[in-house]
C-alpha cells in the first residue's frame, strides 16, 4: 500500500456513523494514478457511503489525503477543485442543460470575478468547447454536445456523467455504479472506456479510477486491485484472480451455504 | 406588575387566532407537504360571512348574495360561517391545491400565495376594504385573581382554541385515517401500498383546518375588527410557530402560539414606556415573529421535517437568451414610441410597466435561473427606494450615483436574506422572507419615525443639467422622465443577459437543477446563492428608486407584502424563466398599462387583484412556463412545422413524466 | 390452472422516461406458492416489482390479479385488491408505534388474525409501545412483513429483505413466512439478493439479468445447479471462458 510519491487517493481508517450505525467502519484504501481499483460489496455495504465521505458529502472521521495532502476538512467544491472527482449513482445530470452546458457548468469557474468578466468581459464564440469536446471524446459520445441532458438515455446519461467529472481535468475519479442499468454490450464498452481514461487515453498516465459496480463481470475484468465491503468492513483487497476464487468473497455476495439444519 | 399581566392576558386573543391557524397550517403540512400561506385568508372569509349575516343578514357568496331577511341569531350566523369554511376547505383542496401535489415547490408555494392574494381581493370586492365591527360570541366580561382584573374573554378564547388543538390532536393520534396521515406524512408510498389514498386525507386535512381557523378568526375578530389585510398576515406568526413546533407537535404549537401573542402584547405596552427609543416603536412587535424564524431556521435547519411525495414535476426550463441586434433595436424603437405617442396616465402606465419588467426581472434571475424562492423582493425594492429619499434629501448624492448605491444597498440587504438560504430552500425560504418582508414593511416603511405620514421626499434627478422629473406643472407623466426609465431598464436588461448566457447564468441554472451535482462539479454552491440574491435585490433595488422617483417620494403603500406578492404574481404568470416573460409581466403588472386600460377604457380596475390571483393560480397549475414559455413553445411548433413541411408533433405541453426514482442504498 | 394463478405478468416491460429497465417478463405465482426474484442489481427487479403494485406504469405487457387486468389502477386500489409490496426500506413509520402500525395494516378489528400473525414473530409482542424508528433493523423487518399480512393479502411481494440486516435474521424469518403463505393460501413474490436463502424456502426462481429473463426453474434444481446461477449473475462470459461444456439456459 505503501508509495513512496503518495500520489493519487489515500483513506486512512475513513469511518462514518449514522447515529448508532456504523456505516464504514476503518476503511483504509488508496488509489493511484493511472490505476483502476474495484470496490464492490452487496447492497447496504457502504460503498455509495464511501463515495459520499471521501468527497464531502458525509461527515466521517479517519483522514483523506490527496497527493499526500489532507482534504478532508474541505467543502466538496474545494476537493472537486483540487481533484478528486465523482459520478453519482443516478446520475445527477443538470437535466435541464444541453450536455455541453454540463460539461461547462464543471469546467469553468464562477463567482464574482466571474460575474464582472461575463458583464465586462470579451466573449469568444465556443469558448470552453474544446474541453467539452475532449472530455465527450472520451466516452464516445460527441455527438449528443447540443442535446438536453434529460433527453438521453440512461447509459448514455451515465457516459455524460463520467465526462463531466473529467471536464477541467482530475487526479482521481470515482464512479459510483456508472454500469448500473447498462445492458452487457453497453456495460462492455464502458469497461473499455475506463481503461483507456485510466491510461491517460494514449498519452502516457490518467487519473487514478475508483470503480463501484454491481457487475462482477465489469469489475473483475477491468481492475488493477479490488477491495470487497461488508457491513460497513473491508473484508478483502487483492487482485481481480484472487477475489474470483477467495470464499468470503463469494459467500458476501451470493450468500454462504445454508446448512441443512437451518433451511 | 399588574399591568403586565393584564397585557399578556390580552395578547392570549392573539395567542388564540396562533393556535388555530398554527394548528390548521401543521395539520395541511402533514397531510400534503405544502405550507398553506392562505391559511389566515381563508379563515378570514368565514368570519366576514358571519360578521354580514349578523350586521345585516345578507349571506354574501363569492358570486351573488342571498338576502335572509332578517339577521340571523349568533348560533345560526356562525353554525353557517362553519359551513362555508368547510365547502372551502373542500374548494381549496380539490380545485387548488391537489392539482399541485406532485409539483416543484416553487409552484406550490405560489400557488397558495395565489390563493391568499385571491381571498383578499375577492374580500375587497365584496366586503369593502374597510374595518368592520363584528358581534362577539363570547361575553365581555373580567375575572379577578389576586385582585387584579383580567378580561375573561381572551381567556376563554384561548380555552376554546387549545380544546380545539386538543380534538385535532387526538385525531391524528387515536383514529385510524388521523395515524394514517402521520404515517403518510413520514413516507407517503408505503401509506400507498398500504391502501390508503393520499388524496381523500389531504382533503379532511383542509377541511379541519379551514374550520380551525375560521373559529379562531370569528372568534378574535370580535376583538379587533375585521378588514382583508390583518387576517391575511397573521399567517406569518402562525408560520413562527409552526416552526418552534418543528413542524410536528401540536402541543408546542398551542404553548408557542399562547406565549408569542402575549409577549407581543407586552412589547406593545413597553414601547410606550419613556425610555423605549422613538425610532423603535412601531412595528417593533412584527420583529419577533421574524427573528422566531430566523433563529430557528438557524438552530434547526436541515433537522426539520420535509415531507416528499411520490413523483416531481419538473420546473420550468429555461432558454438561454442571446444578445441580438435586430430584436433588442425594434424592441427600443417600440419602446420609445409607445412613449412618445401617449400622454397622461397612459404614459405613466407603460413607464410603470417597464419598472414592474425589471421587479419581474429579479424573480427571473432568483427563481426562475437559481431555483430560490424569495417573498420579499418588495421589501428591497422599498429599501432602496427609502434609502434614495435619506441620501438625496439629506446628503445630495447626485443622480445616477444616487440610484446605483441604492441598488447596492438593496443587493446587500439581499444577501443578508440569502445567508438562511445556505442551510434551507423551498417553503421554508419563501417564510423567512415573507417575514423579513412583512418585518421591514412594519418596522421601515411604516414606521413614522423613520418614514413620515407625508411619505419621504425623494429629489427629482437631473442629469448633464436635463431635467428629468417625472413631472412638471401640469405634464404629470414627462417624456424625459420615461426615456430615463427607459434606458436604466435597457441597461438592467442588457445586464441579465450577459450574465444569463455567461458562466455565472449556467453556475445559477446548474444549482437550480441539482445542489448536490454542483458542489461535485466544483460550483461554490452557497457563494453562487449570495450572488443571485445580489443581484436579484439590485435589480429590484433600482425598481425601488425609479418607483420612488415616479411618486416624487416613497410612499410605504407602494412596497406593502401584498404589492410585493401581486409582482410574483404576474412574474410567474408572464413566466419566470425568460426576460420575454419579465416583459408579459410588466405589461401585465399591478399599475401597468393593462391596469390602466383595465380602469379606464372597462372601468374594472376594482377587479384587477383578483384577476391577478385567479390568473395566477391557473397558471401554476395548468401552465408552469407561463405566458412567454407557452407562446414560445407555439412558435416553435410551427417553425418546425414550416420546415418539415407539415409533418411536426404537437406542442410539447410542461411534461409529468415522473423521475426515475432509483433505489438509495446507504 | 389458470384459476389458481393469483398473480400474473404477461410480457411486461417497465421503466423510467420511456426507457425499459425491464422486458419481457412473464412470470405467475399461486396460492401458497413463493417464487424468487433474482439478479445482480440494476437487473430490474424492484422495476417488475414496482410495475406489479402500480408505482410504475408498464411500457407493455400486463399485470393480471386472479385473471383481471389491473389496468390503469392505482397503487392504493391495487393494495386494496390484495396485492401487498413490503419495499426495500421496508415501508414503515419510523414515527408511529407498533400499536400504530398495526392499527392501520387491519381493515377491520380483527384479533384472531393479529394473535396468528404475531404467533409468527413473537418478538412483536414485548414491543407494542415502541416507536419502529427506535426498533433494531430485524424488529423492523418483522413488523414490516406482520403488518403486510395482518391486511390478508392475496399477494404478498416483498423486496430486499436482507438489506442491511445479518444472514441469521433473514434465515429465521423466510421460512416463517413461507409456513404462513402456505397455510393461507398466500402467493409470494420474493426478490432478494442471498440467493440460497431465497431459493432454499423457494418453489421456483426467475433470475434477471440486463432487465430479461436469463434463467428459470425449479428452486431444488437451481440449488443443485448453482453453476448456472453463478453464470448467469458474474455475466455469461466469464462463465463460458471458464466452463466451455455448458450453456445458458435462457
Amino acid at each position: 500500500m505503501s508509495d513512496p510519491a503518495g500520489r493519487g487517493l489515500e483513506t486512512r481508517s475513513l469511518t462514518v456513523r449514522y447515529g448508532g450505525l456504523v456505516a464504514n467502519s476503518e476503511v483504509s484504501i488508496s488509489v493511484r494514478p493511472g490505476q483502476v481499483v474495484g470496490l464492490i460489496g452487496p447492497n447496504g455495504a457502504g460503498k455509495t457511503t464511501f463515495v459520499d465521505a471521501v468527497t464531502g458529502f458525509t461527515r466521517c472521521e479517519g483522514e483523506i489525503l490527496l497527493d499526500g495532502v489532507r482534504i478532508d476538512a474541505l467543502a466538496p467544491h474545494l476537493r472537486r477543485g483540487s481533484g478528486l472527482s465523482r459520478t453519482w449513482q443516478s446520475g445527477e445530470l443538470f437535466g435541464n442543460l444541453s450536455v455541453a452546458e454540463n460539461l461547462l457548468a464543471a469546467a469553468r469557474k464562477s463567482g464574482w470575478a466571474t460575474v464582472v468578466r461575463d458583464l465586462f468581459g470579451r466573449r469568444r464564440a465556443g469558448a470552453g468547447r474544446d474541453v467539452v469536446d475532449s472530455a465527450l471524446a472520451v466516452v464516445g459520445l460527441e455527438d449528443v454536445a447540443d442535446t438536453l441532458a434529460r433527453d438521453l438515455t440512461l447509459g448514455q446519461q451515465k457516459l455524460v456523467g463520467v465526462a463531466r467529472a473529467l471536464a477541467g481535468g482530475c487526479e482521481v475519479l470515482l464512479l459510483d455504479e456508472p454500469a448500473a442499468g447498462l445492458d452487457s454490450m453497453e456495460s462492455q464498452a464502458f469497461a473499455a472506456r475506463v481503461r483507456s481514461i485510466a491510461e491517460g487515453n494514449g498519452s502516457g498516465q490518467g487519473p487514478g479510477i475508483l470503480l463501484i459496480d454491481h457487475d462482477m463481470s465489469l469489475v473483475l475484468g477491468v481492475c488493477d486491485v479490488v477491495n470487497v465491503l461488508e457491513f460497513g468492513k473491508l473484508i478483502f483487497s487483492g487482485t481481480p484472480a484472487e477475489a474470483r476464487t477467495d470464499p468470503t468473497v463469494v459467500a458476501a455476495y451470493l450468500g454462504a451455504p445454508v446448512e441443512a439444519s437451518h433451511a | 406588575m399588574q399591568t403586565y399581566l393584564q397585557f399578556a392576558v390580552l395578547g392570549l386573543g392573539l395567542g388564540a387566532i396562533y393556535i388555530g391557524l398554527g394548528t390548521g397550517l401543521l395539520l395541511v403540512h402533514r397531510a400534503t407537504g405544502i405550507i398553506n400561506f392562505a391559511q389566515g385568508a381563508m379563515a378570514m372569509w368565514g368570519a366576514y360571512v358571519f360578521a354580514q349575516l349578523r350586521l345585516d343578514g345578507t349571506l354574501m357568496l363569492p358570486i351573488g348574495s342571498i338576502d335572509l331577511g332578517r339577521r340571523p341569531t349568533v348560533a345560526v350566523a356562525a353554525l353557517i360561517g362553519l359551513v362555508t369554511a368547510v365547502l372551502l376547505g373542500l374548494v381549496a383542496h380539490y380545485l387548488v391545491f391537489r392539482p399541485v401535489r406532485n409539483a416543484p415547490v416553487l409552484a406550490q408555494v405560489v400557488v397558495s400565495v395565489a390563493l391568499m392574494i385571491t381571498i383578499q381581493a375577492l374580500v375587497v370586492l365584496r366586503f369593502g376594504p374597510n374595518n368592520i365591527k363584528v358581534d362577539s360570541i363570547l361575553p365581555e366580561g373580567s375575572w379577578s385573581l389576586a385582585g387584579i382584573e383580567l378580561s375573561s374573554r381572551e381567556i376563554l378564547m384561548t380555552l376554546i382554541m387549545a380544546a380545539l388543538s386538543a380534538v385535532v390532536w387526538a385525531y391524528m393520534r387515536f383514529t385510524r385515517a388521523g395515524v394514517a396521515t402521520r404515517a403518510a406524512s413520514e413516507n407517503e408510498r408505503a401509506a400507498v401500498l398500504m391502501g390508503f389514498s393520499p388524496d381523500r386525507l389531504a382533503a379532511v386535512a383542509q377541511v379541519i383546518a379551514s374550520v380551525l381557523g375560521t373559529v379562531a378568526v370569528t372568534l378574535g375578530s370580535a376583538l379587533t375588527g375585521l378588514n382583508p389585510e390583518n387576517y391575511t398576515l397573521l399567517v406569518v406568526p402562525a408560520l413562527a410557530v409552526l416552526l418552534v413546533a418543528r413542524m410536528e407537535s401540536i402541543g408546542i404549537v398551542v404553548v408557542a402560539a399562547i406565549v408569542l401573542g402575549a409577549f407581543q402584547s407586552i412589547i406593545g405596552l413597553l414601547v410606550t414606556k419613556p425610555w423605549w427609543p422613538v425610532w423603535a416603536q412601531s412595528g417593533f412587535d412584527q420583529i419577533i415573529p421574524f427573528a422566531v424564524v430566523m433563529v430557528i431556521l438557524f438552530v434547526l435547519g436541515r433537522r426539520l421535517p420535509s415531507r416528499g411525495s411520490l413523483q416531481t414535476v419538473r420546473l420550468p426550463d429555461v432558454v438561454i437568451p442571446r444578445l441580438r441586434l435586430v430584436p433588442a433595436v425594434v424592441l427600443a424603437v417600440v419602446g420609445v414610441a409607445a412613449l412618445a405617442l401617449t400622454s397622461g396616465s397612459y404614459r405613466f402606465g407603460i413607464t410603470t410597466s417597464i419598472i414592474v419588467m425589471l421587479l419581474a426581472l429579479s424573480y427571473v434571475v432568483l427563481t426562475g435561473y437559481l431555483g430560490q424562492i424569495s417573498l420579499a423582493q418588495g421589501a428591497f425594492a422599498g429599501a432602496a427606494g427609502f434609502t434614495l429619499s435619506k441620501v438625496t434629501s439629506n446628503l445630495g448624492v447626485p443622480f445616477p450615483l444616487s440610484v446605483i448605491l441604492c441598488g447596492l444597498v438593496a443587493s446587500a440587504l439581499g444577501m443578508l436574506v440569502a445567508l438562511p438560504a445556505f442551510r434551507i430552500r423551498g417553503a421554508q425560504l419563501a417564510i423567512v422572507t415573507i417575514a423579513a418582508a412583512l418585518a421591514i414593511e412594519r418596522f421601515v416603511f411604516n414606521n413614522y419615525s423613520l418614514t413620515p405620514p407625508e411619505g419621504n421626499p425623494i429629489a427629482a434627478a437631473t442629469l448633464f443639467g436635463i431635467n428629468l422629473s417625472v413631472r412638471e406643472g401640469r405634464d404629470l407623466s414627462r417624456l424625459s422622465f420615461s426615456l430615463m426609465v427607459l434606458v436604466i431598464a435597457a441597461l438592467l436588461v442588457w445586464m441579465f443577459i450577459r450574465l444569463a448566457s455567461g458562466d455565472t447564468g449556467r453556475a445559477f441554472l446548474a444549482v437550480r437543477a441539482n445542489e448536490r451535482a454542483a458542489a461535485s462539479s466544483g460550483i461554490n454552491v452557497r457563494m453562487t446563492k449570495l450572488i443571485g440574491f445580489g443581484i436579484s435585490a439590485f435589480i429590484a433595488g433600482i425598481a425601488g428608486c425609479l418607483i420612488g422617483l415616479s411618486r416624487g417620494q416613497l410612499s410605504a403603500e407602494s412596497f406593502t407584502v401584498f404589492a410585493g406578492l401581486q409582482v410574483l404574481a404576474v412574474a410567474y404568470l408572464g413566466g419566470i424563466t425568460s426576460v420575454g416573460g419579465a416583459m408579459v409581466a410588466g405589461v401585465l403588472g399591478p399599475l401597468g398599462i393593462v391596469y390602466v386600460l383595465l380602469r379606464g377604457v372597462f372601468d374594472l380596475g376594482a377587479y384587477y387583484p383578483l384577476i391577478s390571483g385567479l390568473g395566477l393560480i391557473l397558471t401554476a397549475i395548468l401552465n408552469p412556463v407561463g405566458v412567454a414559455g407557452a407562446t414560445r413553445e407555439q412558435v416553435a411548433w410551427v417553425r418546425r412545422r414550416l420546415s418539415r413541411g407539415g409533418t411536426a408533433e404537437p406542442p410539447p405541453v410542461a411534461d409529468a413524466t415522473p423521475k426515475p426514482k432509483e433505489p438509495s442504498h446507504v | 390452472m389458470p384459476d389458481d394463478v393469483l398473480l400474473e405478468t404477461r410480457d411486461l416491460a417497465a421503466g423510467y422516461n420511456g426507457v425499459p429497465a425491464v422486458r419481457g417478463l412473464t412470470l405467475s405465482v399461486g396460492p401458497g406458492e413463493v417464487v424468487a426474484l433474482l439478479g445482480p442489481n440494476g437487473a430490474g427487479k424492484t422495476t417488475s416489482l414496482l410495475a406489479m403494485v402500480g408505482l410504475v406504469a408498464p411500457l407493455a405487457g400486463e399485470v393480471r390479479v386472479r385473471g383481471e387486468p389491473l389496468g390503469r389502477r392505482k397503487p392504493h386500489q391495487i393494495a386494496r385488491v390484495g396485492v401487498l409490496l413490503v419495499p426495500d426500506d421496508r415501508g414503515i413509520f419510523f414515527g408511529l408505534t407498533v400499536r400504530e402500525h398495526l392499527r392501520l395494516a387491519g381493515r377491520k378489528n380483527d384479533p384472531s388474525r393479529e394473535a396468528q400473525v404475531l404467533d409468527s414473530f413473537p418478538v412483536l409482542r414485548g414491543l407494542d409501545g415502541r416507536k419502529a424508528g427506535l426498533m433494531s433493523g430485524g424488529e423492523q423487518q418483522m413488523l414490516a412483513i406482520a403488518k403486510a399480512l395482518l391486511a390478508r393479502p392475496k399477494v404478498l411481494i416483498i423486496d430486499e429483505m436482507s438489506l442491511g440486516l445479518a444472514p441469521k435474521i433473514v434465515q429465521e424469518m423466510l421460512p416463517a413466512i413461507r409456513d404462513l403463505a402456505r397455510a393461507d393460501g398466500i402467493g409470494v413474490v420474493l426478490v432478494e439478493q442471498h440467493i440460497e436463502l431465497a431459493l432454499s424456502i423457494a418453489d421456483r426462481g426467475v433470475i434477471l439479468n440486463h432487465g430479461r429473463v436469463v434463467l428459470r426453474g425449479a428452486a431444488s434444481d437451481l440449488l443443485r445447479d448453482r453453476h448456472l446461477v453463478e453464470a448467469a449473475y458474474f455475466g455469461a462470459e466469464e462463465f463460458a471462458s471458464e466452463n466451455d461444456d455448458k450453456t445458458l439456459a435462457v
